[in-house]
């Protein structure tokens, strides 16, 4: 019980004491009381009033406390009972990001101690209620509101740290509109960011209990795999690079060991000073595959010491050219022999008497035959109402103004940009496929390339026309285009390398699996754990690749994080003292009318 | 009839004073009355008290024929003598019975209340105003019982008692007493706040003119203890006009107690010398208890 004051301004109140005692002495002075006869008080020795003490009367000492009665009321004092906790609404937002994983010096992980540290705010809940959010890419209401203490134990034991980087605001933005409804209500955070490198406005993290673990910066991870196709160079002109980074603050020496499809590649042995990266270019792979890259090291971190990537075969151009051009049929066999590979150039007449097929890749030149090809084709300039490539009318002037960088028939071309594509056939997207290539003329953008499979082969229509010479420099890009599209269309069915929690569609659906996430038409994929999955002849590969995660390195003097937040109070109830002052004025102020009128009876 | 005079009557309308009636050994009146005086036998009368020799110019319907018979003496039966007694209420009236008035209006209806016992008993009454300046106001003598109008009277004549001026309240009895020399008895009703030596002359005056004296004594509460009145204050004599700067603390406390009981003793000293009854009343105090009990316990009032 704490003792308080609504208004201490009034406290100068207290004045009017001074001049109670001032009216007091200057009435002393004045006053004069009649009597019956001094007969009796002859007998008491006078006092002169200067020479008299300060001796306050009865009467003087009700007025003085009817005026603090008064006094006191006015600085309106309260009893403040003393908080009590109260039976709050708790949202809890869990860091499952990958970089909880790390272990720290004393072997806990760092998911261990928030888990834990979140079981310490269960039991201080009592009977509150209990929100689990988990944040990683993305959010993810764990436990809704509940009272259920073991239902929440056994939430937060069933949680596992995924392996994804960490985007807090959703989460915490999430637990907070859980909570606004509720006065007695908190949001705690249990991460081991701190709050300036979470991502959470600041305005925002300061609503709610912030706990952050973890310390150490002990880690060492592969921050990045690229392999870099060579199209058309074979297998052994494949080249893959690999970046290892030390994230702690004292040099490290991993082994690096890479393998595809468990053969054997490379093997390396790598010193890096403190905070530093080491690229590791590895070449002429055995073979194509699946291209897995691990590190020799013992650090807090492991999600990140794995890595893969897939190597694809790249094979020299195999194709049949359908073509009336004799000129573009002389271009394709030049390329493709200069590549190492071939091109068999044959007419309509010849095609629709022997249609060519599989394994090569097809061409078809302003042409779309009667019966689809048995072979991953490609259609350029298809004419309008074909089977196929659903096309309007050919247009003029077409520039190519976007495209999609991540489909992997762009995977070996660098720039697609401000491609000037002149005549070209305006398609439309079609059901099995999507435009990887669009192009705009006269203010309308339309597909310009559009790829996809249909009855289990690839498909690609290109509505530009591959007018001759196809070489020349200002058609190039077009050519190139050409060659990557075919490059596409003749690779195997290979992997989809993904980055954990970076949602990609594919093009094709995966069947969801643990770890892997398959939703949506078309298919959207999101890896949680890194890993490669396999989807028929298709894999599917995710890899950690979050700076942030895998620098798990937390400076104490970022966020003074604290073990463990108290449990939130609500002020304990507020007695206001002011009424029964005023009643004790009351009782002063009639008490010294009673002594006044036996005084003034008397 | 006025308020005031209308309130002092009330209290006795009760008839709680019925059963009551003044009691004195002296003061025998001249006119015949209901009031025996044992010892002083006359000629005629309703209780035969005693016999004397007969002397010529007896009345002989008072001789005793029986004690003829069997004494051979010629005795005549003397009787009791029953005669009214006049009782003068003699009330102060001087400033110091205002301060406060309640010490006034105590002392009124203490007398109002003894002029009803007396009017019941068949006795008279004169209500007597001693005021300080002039002549004591009083009213004719009353008789005819207490329900003749003579209580009404008494307490119109107390009711328009004011207090004011100085009195010298000895001096006042000793003048009364020279003017009416016929025995009765005087009742004083005042606070006595005067030199006990100063009121002899006036009792012993009294008593030499064969008046019963009773001197009732009213006080106020701050008179009898003035603590918690005042600590300090500038005292003024109502009467004199003369101050008194007082710091009442413990001491000067003590020393009014010490001289009140000094006075007190005095009085009562004086009454017992005086042969004059003598009681004490503190205003606000039950004036019915007071004529009920105290007066009782000083011989002035007893059961009928």
């Amino acid at each position: 019980m704490t003792f308080g004051l609504a208004n201490p301004a009034g406290a100068a109140a207290l004045l009017a004491v001074a001049v109670l005692i001032a009216l007091w002495l200057w009435e002393r002075r004045r006053r004069v009381i009649p009597v019956g006869a001094l007969f009796l008080w002859e007998r008491v020795p006078p006092q002169p009033l200067e020479r008299r003490r300060f001796r306050p009367d009865l009467i003087f000492l009700l007025q003085l406390a009817a005026l603090l009665a008064l006094c006191g009321a006015y600085v309106a004092p309260y009893l403040q009972a003393p908080p009590v906790r109260a039976s709050a609404r708790t949202a809890l937002v869990l860091d499952v990001s990958a970089s909880m994983q790390a272990r720290e010096a004393d072997g806990r992980t760092r998911f261990a101690t928030a888990r834990a540290r979140a079981a310490r705010l269960l039991d201080d809940a009592g009977d509150g209620e209990f929100l689990v959010v988990t944040a990683a890419a993305r959010a993810r209401v764990a436990l809704p509101w509940t009272r259920d203490v073991a239902r929440a134990r056994a939430t937060l034991d069933a949680l596992a740290p995924l392996d994804t980087p960490t985007n807090l605001a959703p989460a915490v933005e999430l637990a907070l509109t859980a909570t606004r409804a509720t006065p007695a209500a908190r949001v705690v955070v249990v991460t081991d960011l701190a709050p300036a490198a979470s991502g959470v406005p600041a305005d925002v993290a300061a609503a709610v209990d912030w706990l952050q673990v973890g310390r150490t910066d002990d880690n060492v991870g592969i921050a990045g795999i690229t392999v870099e196709p060579t199209p058309f160079a074979g297998v052994r002109g494949q080249s893959a690079t690999v970046f290892v980074r030390n994230y702690a603050a004292v040099p490290r020496t991993v082994v690096v060991d890479a393998r595809v499809d468990d053969a054997p590649w490379a093997r390396h042995v790598l010193t890096l000073p403190a905070r530093d990266t080491a690229p590791l270019l590895l070449r002429s792979p055995p073979r194509a595959g699946r291209l897995d890259v691990a590190l020799g090291v013992d650090d807090a971190l492991a999600v990140d010491d794995r890595a893969s990537a897939w190597i694809g075969d790249e094979a020299p151009l195999d194709a049949v050219v359908v073509t009336e051009s004799p000129a573009l049929g002389a271009t394709f066999r030049a390329i493709a022999a200069a590549a190492g590979g071939r091109a068999e150039v044959v007419n309509r007449a010849r095609w629709e008497e022997e249609p060519l097929g599989a394994p090569r890749v097809v061409l078809f030149d302003g042409y779309v035959p009667a019966v689809p090809a048995d072979a991953n084709a490609l259609y350029v300039a298809p004419p309008p109402g074909n089977a196929v490539c659903p096309a309007e009318r050919t247009i003029e002037g077409a520039t190519v103004v976007d495209w999609d960088a991540s489909h992997p028939l762009l995977a070996a071309v660098e720039d697609v940009g401000a491609i000037d594509v002149g005549r070209a056939s305006r398609l439309v997207a079609p059901a099995w496929g999507r435009a990887v290539v669009v192009a705009v003329s006269r203010g309308a953008p339309f597909p310009l390339l559009v790829a996809g499979e249909r009855d289990g082969r690839r498909i690609a229509c290109f509505g530009a026309e591959l007018a001759a010479p196809l070489d020349a420099s200002d058609r190039l890009p077009v050519l190139l285009l050409v060659l990557a599209t075919m490059r596409w269309l003749a690779a195997a069915p290979d992997a989809a390398v993904l980055e954990t929690g970076v949602p990609a569609t594919l093009g094709w659906a995966p069947a969801s699996g643990a770890g892997l996430v398959v939703g949506g038409e078309p298919a959207i994929v999101v890896a949680e754990r890194a890993g490669v999955w396999r989807a028929g002849a298709r894999t599917v590969i995710a890899n950690l690749a979050d700076e942030r995660e895998s620098d798990i390195g937390r400076d104490p003097r970022d966020h003074p994080g604290r073990a463990s937040v108290a449990m939130p109070t609500v002020p304990g109830a507020r007695r206001p003292l002011g009424a029964w002052l005023l009643a004790a004025a009351a009782v002063a102020l009639v008490a010294e009318w009673l002594a006044w009128g036996r005084r003034e009876g008397a | 009839m006025d308020a005031r005079t209308a309130a002092l009557l009330a209290p006795l309308a009760d008839g709680r004073y019925d059963r009551l009636a003044l009691h004195l050994r002296r003061g025998m009146g001249d006119r015949p009355g209901d009031r025996r005086f044992p010892g002083r036998t006359e000629p005629a009368g309703v209780e035969v008290e005693a016999h004397r020799p007969y002397a010529p110019g007896d009345d002989l319907r008072h001789l005793d024929w029986n004690a003829l018979a069997r004494l051979d003496a010629l005795l005549v039966r003397r009787f009791t003598a029953e005669r009214e007694v006049v009782f003068h209420l003699l009330v102060d009236a001087s400033g110091s019975m205002g301060m406060p008035d309640a010490k006034l209006a105590t002392a009124i209806e203490i007398a109002t209340a003894l002029a009803y016992l007396a009017l019941a008993s068949n006795d008279a009454v004169r209500p007597v105003v001693l005021p300080a300046d002039g002549p004591p106001r009083a009213t004719a003598v009353l008789r005819g019982g207490h329900r003749a109008g003579g209580v009404a009277r008494a307490a119109a004549c107390f009711a328009a008692a004011r207090a004011a001026g100085r009195l010298a309240v000895g001096d006042a009895l000793a003048a009364y007493a020279a003017e009416h020399a016929r025995p009765g008895a005087v009742v004083v009703v005042s606070d006595f706040l005067l030199d006990p030596g100063s009121l002899q002359p006036g009792i012993e005056a009294l008593r030499r003119a064969g008046h019963e004296v009773a001197l009732l004594h009213v006080l106020a509460a701050s008179e009898v203890d003035p603590a918690g009145g005042f600590r300090h204050a500038v005292l003024r004599d109502v009467e004199s006009g003369t101050t008194r700067p007082i710091a009442l603390g413990r001491a000067a406390l003590a020393a009014y107690r010490a001289a009140l009981e000094e006075h007190l003793a005095a009085l009562a000293a004086l009454a017992a010398r005086s042969g004059a009854a003598y009681a004490r009343i503190t205003a606000g105090e039950s004036v019915r208890d007071f004529v009920t009990l105290g007066l009782s316990a000083a011989g002035l009032v007893r059961r009928r």
